[in-house]
């Protein structure tokens, strides 16, 4: 299981701004400058969170010289998406499955009871 | 995210109570004495605990339920199957049952799990606290959607990568 690679790609998307760049992203390739104006950030900083992401495998950043566009890097985050299925939500399941079992304890309990009295 | 239509499912929240524990609890609409049995009696930890419908099993529980005891759960799911073990450390029905619980892709991330029955109005509260050897694998666990908030944060990037496998 890729660990360490999915702690890295894990940790870039613990932050709100890198999400909402990845969001917009989803929308297809984009400049660091148009990826900046939503954001009330300077260049440096918008820069700072794309190479986050860029190392956490999430975005690659194209190689033309002065634009250099942005764009998703599918594969990683459907991984994350597959990895983060898996465990998502899985304890609300659990106990929500404790509950139901609960209830049949508990009538079995009472019908129990029940027969102890008559007894 | 449909509503759970399961009673005092909206009760369970998540929370980190220091850097290195992450703490759940919920209520339940049950007895302190059930709760307990069926958090820690393998007959009825099988019928709830990974039975999670289609394709869901629990084909080894396990559980020697003295202190030094250990237990073995396994869950078979539609991707494969999960192994948790631990050894139990305290048992005091039906107030508290402390034990280190293993993920068997992890061994080194041992946590350590104090789970409190109390009693709240006619109901039962289960707090479980986890606590992790480090900061780092607590926010692993965490980040994997442990956390109800965390998991509904990356709702939009399922979406996103939905989109993109679409």
């Amino acid at each position: 299981m890729p660990t360490d690679h999915l702690s890295t790609t894990f940790a870039a998307l613990a932050d709100p701004t890198r999400r909402a760049i990845l969001a917009t992203l989803a929308s297809g390739e984009c400049s660091v400058t148009a990826l900046a104006e939503p954001f009330a950030m300077s260049l440096p900083a918008v820069s700072k969170h794309l190479r986050v992401l860029e190392r956490a495998g999430l975005i690659a950043r194209g190689r033309e010289a002065q634009w250099r566009p942005c764009r998703l890097e599918a594969a990683r985050l459907k991984e994350v998406a597959e990895w983060t299925e898996r465990f998502r939500a899985i304890w609300e399941r659990h106990f929500d499955s404790l509950e139901l079992y609960l209830q049949t304890l508990k009538k079995k309990e009472r019908a129990h009871a029940r027969k102890s009295r008559r007894k | 995210m449909p509503a759970s239509p399961v009673a005092n499912s909206h009760t369970f929240a998540v929370s980190t109570p220091s850097d290195t524990e992450i703490c759940m609890t919920r209520l339940f609409d049950a007895p302190r004495h059930l709760v307990f049995k069926a958090m820690c009696e393998p007959e009825h930890i099988r019928r709830w605990w990974g039975n999670l419908g289609d394709g869901y099993s629990v084909p080894v529980c396990e559980v020697d339920l003295r202190v030094g005891g250990a237990w073995k759960f396994v869950n078979r799911h539609p991707r494969g199957e999960a192994v948790f073990y631990g050894v139990y450390r305290e048992i005091a029905a039906p107030d508290r049952v402390v034990f280190t619980e293993i993920y068997e892709p992890f061994p080194d991330a041992e946590s350590v799990v104090t789970a409190v029955f109390t009693e709240e109005q006619g109901k039962t509260r289960l707090t479980a606290t986890m606590r992790y050897p480090s900061i780092d694998v607590r926010d692993m666990v965490l980040k994997t959607g442990m956390e109800k908030g965390a998991a509904l944060s990356y709702d939009r990037l399922d979406e996103v990568a939905s989109r993109l496998q679409g």
